[in-house]
C-alpha cells in the first residue's frame, strides 16, 4: 500500500461490543422535508431493492434503525462503503457489521446556495466526516440539529436513519445537546 | 521518459465565461481557432484526436463526443480517437494519452481538445452534474459537492497550521491580477482587492465566493507532434518531458489527512524524474486553483515549502512573479474560470506561449526554461502532473 494508503486508517480500534449486540429493530422516523419524486438519473439517492444492488441488506438493516457495513474477517478489515469483495485479499466472504450510533465531527461546512437538484429547499444545511466510535471509520454526512455557525470539530453526534417516505431510507447525523 | 520525443508545437483557447452557445460549437470555434494559429497545419495530416470532455453527457446530454469533436473541427482521424474522462483532469488526460500515442508510434501528429459547457438555464441541474462527480449512492444524497469538500480541507488547514483567510485572499488576489492581463479568462478586466474579496459571502465556510472557481463554457486545443515533424509548426516547441498520475480514494471516507495531499507529491515526483529535474528548477507551474485552498496544499504537496507553510508562501509572493517560481500566471481557475475538460489544455496552452513569449508583459515569466502542469481532479482523489521543456531543439 502506499503511504498515502496507510494515512487514511484511522485509529486501528477494535470495535466495542455494542456493534455485536444491538439488534432490536426501531421505527425509523420520516424525513420532515416531502420529497418530490424524480427520475433516478435527477435522483441522487439510491435504488435500494435487490433486483438493483447486492447491498440490499445495508438498506435492510438501515430500515430496522442500524446503520451496517461490511467486515472482511479475513484481514479484519472493516469497509466503507460497503462492498461485495474486500479491497485488500478480494475475499467475497463479507459479513456485516453493525456500526457505534455515535461519533465525533472531524470536519464540517455547509451549503448556503449552489446545492444540487431535489436539495434546494434544504439550503443552507451542514455537512461533515464523522469519526464513529471505536471503528476505524470516518464517515461523510449531513449533519442536523444545531446550524453550521453551532458546530464545532470534536463535537459528538449520532447516527440517523430516516425514511425517505417512498419506500427508501438513508441516514445522516444529528448533534446530541 | 521512454519512446519517441513528443513536443507541444502550439495551441488556442476560447473565449472561457458564461457564453450564449453550445458544447458543439465551441468544438467549431475552437478548430478554426487552432487553425489559424497554425497556418502550416492541414487537416488531413491530423491522425489522431483525443477529446478531453468531463460531462458531456450531464451537460449537454450528450456521449460519443471524441466522433462529435472531430466532425465539428473538420478533422477525420485515420489512427487514434478517443475521449478522456478524469473528470476536472480531463484536459490533462487527452493531452498524456496524445503524448503516449505519439511516444509509442501509434500516432505522429495529434490534436488534444478540450470542451465543456457548464451554465444551463437551471444551475441545481448544472450543481447536480457536479455532485456526479463523487460517489454517488454514498456522498451524493448528503449534498456533496466540490466546495464543501475544500472547505473542509480549509478549515484542517486552518486548524492544524493556523492558515487565515487573508492568506487564502492572497492567492485569489494574485491570480485574479493575472488573469487581468488574459482575454480570454472569465474575470479578465475585473479587479479582487484583498479586501474586495475579503468581503465577498461565504458560500461554503470557511470559502468565499472569492476562494471559488466557476462554473464555465470554454473550449481548448493543442496540437501534439513527433520530433522530426516539430520543425514544420513552429520554432519554440514545448518538449513533454515528464507525467505522473496517482489515484488514491474515492469515497470520502477514505480521504484520509484532508492537508497533505501525498498522491500530488508522488505524480509531481515521479513527473520531475522522468524530466531528470527537481522542483528547484522548475520556472512557472500551472496548478489545479479549483479553490484558494487547493492552490495553498499544493504549494506545500510540491515541496515548496514545508507542510503548513503554505499560506504564508502565498501571504509572502513566493508564487507571485519575481518569487520562487511564477504560480498560475494565466490566471488560474479562479481567474480564468474552470470548464472542466478545457481546464487541463489552457493550461497548456499557456506554457506553449509562456515558451514562445506570446503573452501580454504583465504576466511573462522572465526567460522560462521549465514548466509543471498539475490539475487535481474530484475530490483531490487524483493528481495529475506533467513537466516541459522548453528548450527549442530535442
Ligand atoms: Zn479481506
Amino acid at each position: 500500500m502506499s503511504a498515502g494508503a496507510k494515512s487514511r486508517r484511522i485509529a486501528p480500534t477494535p470495535a466495542s461490543s455494542d456493534t455485536e449486540t444491538r439488534s432490536v429493530p426501531r421505527a425509523v422516523p420520516p424525513t420532515e422535508r416531502p420529497r418530490e419524486k424524480r427520475p433516478f438519473l435527477l435522483d441522487f439517492f439510491p435504488l435500494e431493492g435487490p433486483d438493483q444492488t447486492r447491498l440490499s441488506r445495508f438498506y435492510d438493516r438501515l430500515r430496522e434503525g442500524r446503520l451496517s457495513t461490511t467486515r472482511c474477517p479475513k484481514d479484519d478489515e472493516w469497509h466503507w462503503p460497503p462492498r461485495v469483495a474486500c479491497p485488500k485479499c478480494h475475499s467475497e466472504e463479507l459479513e456485516w457489521k453493525d456500526l457505534p450510533e455515535r461519533g465525533r465531527i472531524y470536519a464540517f461546512s455547509a451549503v448556503l446556495g449552489g446545492a444540487p437538484m431535489g436539495m434546494e429547499a434544504d439550503v443552507p444545511f451542514s455537512v461533515g466526516l464523522v469519526d464513529l466510535n471505536g471503528v476505524p471509520l470516518r464517515l461523510f454526512g449531513r449533519i442536523e440539529g444545531r446550524p453550521w455557525p453551532e458546530l464545532h470539530v470534536g463535537d459528538s453526534v449520532r447516527v440517523e436513519p430516516y425514511d425517505l417516505g417512498d419506500g427508501r431510507v438513508f441516514y445522516r447525523f444529528r448533534t446530541i445537546d | 521518459m521512454t519512446g519517441r520525443p513528443v513536443a507541444l508545437v502550439g495551441g488556442v483557447t476560447t473565449a472561457f465565461g458564461v457564453r450564449p452557445t453550445t458544447w458543439a460549437e465551441m468544438a467549431q470555434e475552437v478548430g478554426a481557432a487552432l487553425f489559424r494559429a497554425i497556418p502550416t497545419l492541414r487537416a488531413e495530416d491530423v491522425d489522431s484526436l483525443f477529446v478531453g470532455a468531463a460531462e458531456p453527457e450531464r451537460f449537454a446530454f450528450q456521449s460519443h463526443v471524441a466522433p462529435l469533436a472531430a466532425e465539428q473541427m473538420g478533422l477525420q482521424p485515420h489512427r487514434v480517437i478517443q475521449r478522456t474522462e478524469l473528470a476536472c483532469a480531463s484536459g490533462q488526460s487527452a493531452i498524456r494519452s496524445a503524448y503516449a500515442a505519439i511516444a509509442a508510434g501509434l500516432s505522429d501528429i495529434a490534436v488534444a481538445v478540450g470542451v465543456e459547457k457548464m451554465n444551463l438555464p437551471s444551475m441545481a441541474e448544472a450543481n447536480s452534474a457536479m455532485g456526479c462527480v463523487m460517489d454517488r449512492p454514498w456522498d451524493g444524497p448528503h449534498g456533496a459537492t466540490a466546495p464543501p469538500f475544500f472547505a473542509m480541507v480549509a478549515q484542517r488547514h486552518m486548524m492544524e497550521y493556523g492558515t487565515t483567510e487573508e492568506q487564502l485572499a492572497a492567492v485569489s488576489e494574485k491570480n485574479h491580477r493575472f488573469a487581468n492581463s488574459n482575454p480570454h479568462a472569465q474575470f479578465y478586466a475585473k479587479k479582487f482587492s484583498k479586501e474586495k474579496l475579503l468581503g465577498l459571502p461565504v458560500v461554503a465556510p470557511p470559502l468565499r465566493l472569492g476562494d471559488c472557481s466557476s462554473m464555465t463554457d470554454g473550449a481548448a486545443a493543442v496540437l501534439l507532434v513527433a520530433d522530426k515533424f516539430v520543425r514544420k509548426y513552429t520554432e519554440t516547441p514545448a518538449w513533454v518531458r515528464g507525467t505522473g498520475q496517482y489515484s488514491d480514494f474515492h469515497n470520502l471516507a477514505n480521504a484520509g489527512s484532508l492537508t497533505k495531499w501525498t498522491g500530488m507529491t508522488h505524480a509531481a515526483r515521479e513527473a520531475l524524474r522522468g524530466a531528470k529535474v527537481a522542483i528547484g528548477d522548475i520556472d512557472f507551474a500551472e496548478i489545479h486553483d479549483c479553490f484558494t485552498i487547493s492552490e495553498i496544499v499544493e504549494y506545500e504537496a510540491l515541496g515548496l515549502c514545508s507542510p503548513g507553510e503554505g499560506g504564508a508562501f502565498a501571504a509572502d509572493g513566493r508564487g507571485d512573479l519575481g518569487g520562487d517560481l511564477v504560480v498560475n500566471p494565466r490566471g488560474g481557475l479562479l481567474g480564468c474560470g474552470h470548464p472542466l475538460g478545457a481546464t487541463g489544455i489552457a493550461q497548456a496552452v499557456e506554457v506553449y506561449q509562456q515558451f514562445a513569449k506570446q503573452v501580454p508583459v504583465a504576466r511573462q515569466v522572465p526567460d522560462p526554461e521549465w514548466a509543471l502542469v498539475h490539475n487535481l481532479s474530484g475530490s483531490a482523489n487524483v493528481h495529475s502532473v506533467m513537466v516541459y521543456h522548453g528548450g527549442g531543439a530535442s
